[in-house]
């Protein structure tokens, strides 16, 4: 009920209703699934990240656009991203709930949002600048 | 934790390039999906097209898997009441 002022009339009444009483009971079972990872293990595991055992070694196989791209997005997290950013990246990569990631980091949805989209900025600038373009990417990893 | 806990997946790498080629520099956060979403849904719904707005909500749902979750739950429960 708290939220019917945001109702704008862009979708009938009841879609959006449906849509907000979702979010509603995903986020609370999502909550319920997480509540007990600390923000600890959260930063120790974007830690890890920069070790040179953060990514498979048969990741680093033959294939030199794999290795080269694998070696830039390895040396891109270890450089160019803040810790918290480090583990923003790795929560959502573990499918962590983005409510979880913004509590863990004890911000806003919107800021936690942004932490995330600027590593994501940050990331493609760096391979960018590296060279790899999409069909690269597209051809190491069959996307 | 094992050593081999501590590793990315190979599925992982290729989540973090999927997600980069996905990137754009403006694009919706998930506050403002859930306020279009509804919209989105009934357009796709109607396969009517959508405008650049509500397009966002589409490259939104491509990143994010809560959102696209609660969009995949919804599209069922309108299907359902079709």
């Amino acid at each position: 009920m708290g939220r019917l002022d945001q109702f704008q009339s862009r979708s009938k009444f009841t879609t959006w209703a449906q849509a907000i009483a979702l979010n509603v009971a995903f986020t609370e079972l999502r909550r319920k699934r997480w509540q007990d990872l600390s923000l600890d293990a959260l930063m120790a595991d974007g830690e890890r990240m920069t070790e040179p055992a953060m990514i498979a070694d048969d990741l680093l196989g033959t294939d030199e656009d794999r290795t080269r791209l694998v070696a830039t997005l390895r040396h891109a997290i270890e450089n160019d991203l803040t810790p918290k950013q480090r583990a923003a990246i790795l929560g959502e990569l573990r499918e962590m709930p983005f409510d979880q990631i913004v509590e863990l980091l004890g911000t806003s949805r919107s800021v936690a949002y942004k932490m995330l989209h600027d590593a994501r900025r940050a990331l493609k600038r760096r391979l960018h600048e590296a060279g790899i373009t999409g069909a690269d990417i597209q051809n190491a990893f069959n996307l | 934790m094992k050593p081999e806990d501590q590793r990315l997946t190979s599925e992982q790498v290729g989540s973090i390039v999927k997600m980069l080629g996905l990137t754009t520099d403006r694009e919706f956060n998930c506050s403002e999906c859930l306020q279009h979403v509804s919209e989105f849904a009934e357009y796709q719904l109607a396969n009517k097209p959508v405008g650049e707005v509500i397009a966002k909500v589409e490259q939104h749902l491509a990143l994010c898997p809560e959102c696209r979750e609660e969009y995949e739950a919804l599209i069922k429960i309108l299907k359902a009441g079709q």
